[in-house]
């Protein structure tokens, strides 16, 4: 049997007879799922996968453990004199080191495996939605990024371990070197000039965790990896052969020994920057691409055609540079895999390609955004701060790509109704100008005017009538929402109503199946003691699912409830499907009757109507006042009745993460996953380890 | 042969040893005495490699062990004077870690390892952890790990100290054993019990051999006297 395997079994066997190595165990698996609750917690209903979130939660105790875990191996044999005994055996002390090293480091393997089948059965139990797009292999790059690093933090502990007697200091001075030290500079900077974050990135321990377990391998960061193990191994070793040499006939040894470390350490730096100045970024097909895309996203790619050139115009050592073109990357390769539209990508760095830089500053664009071009000519653009998701790339796609399609919104006039063309507080030009973007024409009719409602229209808005609308009125629009000229195509309708008046349109909403009622609100939560901050989206229909985490922010609205008219009348097709889109205080705030099934085949298009409670919803003044989801609801409403479902569908960014859990659930997950299993792995392996003593 | 040639070591202001030379003959049990630091300690461990000396050579049948430290110490067993041994492990289970660490093939392991136990004399404490062990028998542990393999060579730090009169007298035993395969150098202050099975006793000192009494042809309070005065700096 080798030496080297001799010893990794001793540095094992040594380990599980300690109570200290139980406790690191324990004490790793409770940070871990700590971290791991406490992330999921603050990152739902983020654009973050689950696989990265959980490498980056157990990453930053990886060192606290290596640390424990290390401190006995060569510490403890220099206190008790075992070193003479090691020393005198026919053994170089290479071998030790990396025994010891393997020992340690397959220690730190079997916590992660342990920490991650916990996770994923934890998560399956409290939240399976989660779990639905991922599967155990997706974990794998997190745990390679896992096991890459823990490589390095066992080195360390055994270089450490080597150079103290006292295994406490090596403990801390490990903990120091690998954790404290590099967050605690890291932060301080950051505190200094915050201003350096987004230039920077996330902290480089975590940056580097995460970019590997969403499929992108620096080479470099690596090469630099190992690197450095090895050095701290070489540095172990020299460490213990250094101990052959007190006295004067050991100085010669001595010296030569700190020289080939100095030699060493120069080597590693300069291998180190070769690395990273030979860089390779890899973005390898793992975590299943297929599941990045929603279905409708990839029905958009492909049925788009064209071609799109995409240009992401910042610096290339921006942090946020990474995560861009890995996400362009999967959609060009998304939309190849689809045979629709092609795209290509171009990245203009403002200090490095200074002409065609030059170009997109002429033409406007901000730096730090996505610039998306046609036939040379520029047809949209995306500011990196606003987001580049999924949803808002496709979105241009569609735009710029399908078959013109006239779509115009109505505004309905002569009801005391708010102006698109109203730049006050109490206007609605900040709306009518998002939907103009969106490529919607905004016109207004006068139903009292004997004008018929026009082939382009995609919908009609009453936004906050205040006087009653006539019978002529109301029969009009009757007429518009059960179908054009037995064209079997049913009208769209968004209603926005005025809290204290209903302006009459009201009965027609009673007869599709909503029925506005004064809102009796009870523990809602409000910002000014007027208004009310809803929170709770319906997840099952298109408009509100996307919302999930977010808010919106409603003045002293009405609520709806169903009428008699929702669901029961009528079947099949005729069916009046209600549903609610906005809950709070035990009232539905907003409110969407559907009728009818999408049959484009047969040119036959559903009535839908949406109803919100609050004109001042999507008043210019609240649209600016309100940190809030209000104008992204509107538009998302917009777009579910003007038929664009694929624009608000859930499932269009599949990288937000929802959990599902409740307060309850969080707290129990802290307490099983965080407290009571680290609990039993601690018993249990401290019991083995009383066993071990007392047989 | 053992030949150990003009050996010297000094700590930065003190000179230990000066000139340290001797020759051990296969199958014969040396002596070193000596008295409290005179440096015995330290050219045991420069004889373990465990020390870098200033100057000498170290030989083992005519190949200098310091040149290839790894074949030396491979034809080496060491004993400290404190047996600093992994208290978790069994004795059997210790002294098989051993044996694989000294690259010792499997197969023929259990046999190395019953044989050192049967000569130690541990057979009723073979599976008992070695924190439940008494001093004495942690010695005769270290001592059958020191002659696991039986090594060409065997050290022994102050083999004897904090051992009693039974434990004495085993230890003897034991070594005379292992004297039967191996050239053994002893370290220790018991002089009447060292010239009981020392073939050859070396004073050590001044940092330098001063005296090398064989114990042929001398009858025990012979040997001791002769010793005794070796250490005060008489006979030669």
């Amino acid at each position: 049997m080798s030496p080297v395997r001799v010893t990794f079994r001793r540095t094992i066997g040594q380990a599980r007879s300690l109570y200290t190595a139980a406790l690191a165990c324990a004490g790793f698996l409770a940070a871990a799922a700590v971290l791991f609750a406490f992330n999921l917690d603050a990152a739902e209903g983020c654009r973050v996968r689950l696989v990265p979130l959980w490498t980056v939660s157990v990453a930053p105790a990886l060192p606290i453990l290596a640390a424990l875990l290390g401190m006995d191996v060569w510490s403890d044999e220099r206190k008790t004199g075992r070193i003479d005994l090691l020393l005198a055996a026919p053994v170089r002390e290479r071998d030790f080191v990396i025994g010891k090293f393997l020992g340690v480091w397959a220690m730190t393997l079997v916590d992660i495996a342990i920490a991650l089948a916990t996770s994923i059965g934890f998560i399956e139990y409290f939240a399976p939605a989660l779990m639905e797009n991922v599967s155990f292999a997706s974990f794998l790059p997190g745990v390679f990024a896992l096991a890459m690093q823990s490589a390095l933090w066992s080195a360390v502990a055994v270089a450490m371990s080597a150079l103290f007697r006292n295994p406490a200091a090596s403990a801390v001075a490990t903990a120091a070197l690998l954790s404290a030290i590099p967050r605690g500079l890291w932060y301080a900077l950051m505190a200094w000039a915050p201003e350096g974050r987004p230039r920077f990135g996330e902290m480089p321990l975590d940056a580097q965790a995460y970019d590997i377990a969403s499929g992108l391998v620096s080479t470099g960061t690596v090469v630099a990896y190992a690197v450095l193990a090895v050095s701290a191994l070489f540095l172990a070793s020299k460490t213990v052969a250094s101990l052959r040499c007190p006295g004067r006939g050991g100085r010669g040894l001595l010296a030569s020994t700190r020289t080939t470390v100095a030699l060493g350490i120069v080597s590693a730096v300069l291998a180190v920057a070769l690395a990273y100045r030979l860089d390779v970024v890899l973005d390898l097909p793992i975590g299943g691409r297929e599941a990045r895309f929603s279905p409708r996203t990839r029905s958009i790619l492909a049925e788009s055609r064209g071609t799109v050139e995409i240009t992401a115009f910042l610096e290339r050592g921006d942090g946020r540079f990474r995560p861009l073109s890995h996400f362009l990357r999967a959609l060009v390769a998304e939309a190849d895999a689809m045979c629709g539209v092609r795209i290509e990508v171009r990245y203009v760095d403002p200090t490095l390609d200074l002409g065609a830089a030059s170009r997109l500053v002429r033409e406007g664009v901000e730096r730090d955004s996505l610039v998306f071009e046609q036939d040379g000519r520029i047809v949209g653009r995306l500011r990196l701060a606003d987001g580049y998701g999924e949803r808002a790339c496709v979105s241009l796609i569609e735009r710029v790509t399908l078959p013109f399609q006239r779509s115009c919104v109505y505004w309905t006039t002569g009801h005391g109704e708010a102006s698109t063309t109203d730049y006050g507080p109490d206007g609605l030009s900040d709306i009518a100008r998002d939907l103009a973007l969106d490529g919607y024409g905004n016109k207004t009719i006068d139903l009292a005017g004997g004008a018929a409602i026009a082939d382009d229209c995609a919908l009609v808005v009453v936004a906050g009538a205040r006087n009653d609308f006539s019978v002529v009125e109301l029969n009009r629009l009757r007429s518009y929402l059960e179908g054009r000229g037995g064209k079997n195509e049913g009208g769209r309708l968004l209603v926005l109503l005025d809290t204290a008046h209903l302006g009459g349109i009201h009965t027609l909403l009673t007869e599709w199946g909503i029925r506005p009622v004064p809102a009796a609100l009870s523990g809602t939560r409000t910002l000014s003691g007027t208004d009310v901050v809803v929170s709770d989206f319906a997840a099952d229909h298109v408009v509100s699912a996307p919302f999930a985490g977010q808010r919106v922010v409603l003045d002293s609205p009405v609520a709806f409830v169903p009428s008699a008219a929702a669901d029961e009348s009528g079947t099949g097709a005729d069916r009046k499907r209600y549903s609610p889109l906005l809950k709070a205080g035990g009232a539905t705030l907003a409110a969407a009757v559907e009728r009818g099934e999408e049959r484009s085949d047969l040119a036959i298009r559903p009535t839908r109507i949406v109803a919100i409670g609050d004109v001042g919803f999507s008043l210019n003044a609240h649209l600016a006042a309100f940190a809030n989801a209000n104008r992204d609801f509107i538009l998302n409403s917009v777009k579910y009745l003007s038929g664009r479902d694929a624009l608000t569908q859930a499932g269009t960014e599949p990288d937000l993460l929802v959990s599902g859990m409740d307060r309850t659930a969080r707290a129990r997950l802290v307490v099983a996953s965080g407290l009571a299993f680290p609990a039993l792995v601690f018993l249990l392996m401290a019991a083995g380890v009383a066993r071990r003593r007392n047989r | 042969m053992y030949e150990v040639r003009n050996i010297a070591f000094s700590y930065s202001d003190r000179s230990v040893l000066k000139d340290v030379s001797f020759v051990v003959s296969p199958g014969e049990t040396v002596s070193l005495v000596g008295d409290n630091g005179a440096g015995k300690t330290t050219l045991i461990k420069i004889l373990a490699t465990l020390m870098t000396p200033e100057s000498g050579t170290i030989r083992v049948d005519g190949q200098d062990a310091l040149a290839h430290p790894i074949r030396y110490r491979s034809q080496l067993g060491y004993m400290q004077e404190n047996p600093a041994l992994y208290e978790d492990m069994t004795v059997k289970g210790y002294l098989r870690y051993r044996a694989q660490l000294k690259g010792e093939p499997d197969k023929r392991i259990r046999r190395r390892v019953g044989e050192a136990i049967e000569i130690c004399k541990l057979a009723d404490t073979r599976d008992r952890p070695i924190r439940h062990l008494s001093f004495g028998q942690k010695k005769r542990v270290a001592l059958a790990d020191a002659m696991l393999l039986r090594p060409r060579v065997v050290l022994l730090d102050d083999v004897l100290a904090g051992l009693d009169c039974g434990m004495r007298e085993a230890a003897a035993e034991i070594i005379s054993n292992v004297a039967a395969f191996s050239s053994v150098i002893v370290t220790g202050h018991e002089i009447t019990d060292l010239v009981k099975w020392s073939t050859r006793i070396l004073v050590l000192r001044g940092g330098v051999i001063s005296a090398s009494i064989p114990s042929a042809g001398l009858q025990h309070g012979e040997f001791v006297a002769k010793v005794s005065a070796a250490l005060r700096g008489g006979a030669k």
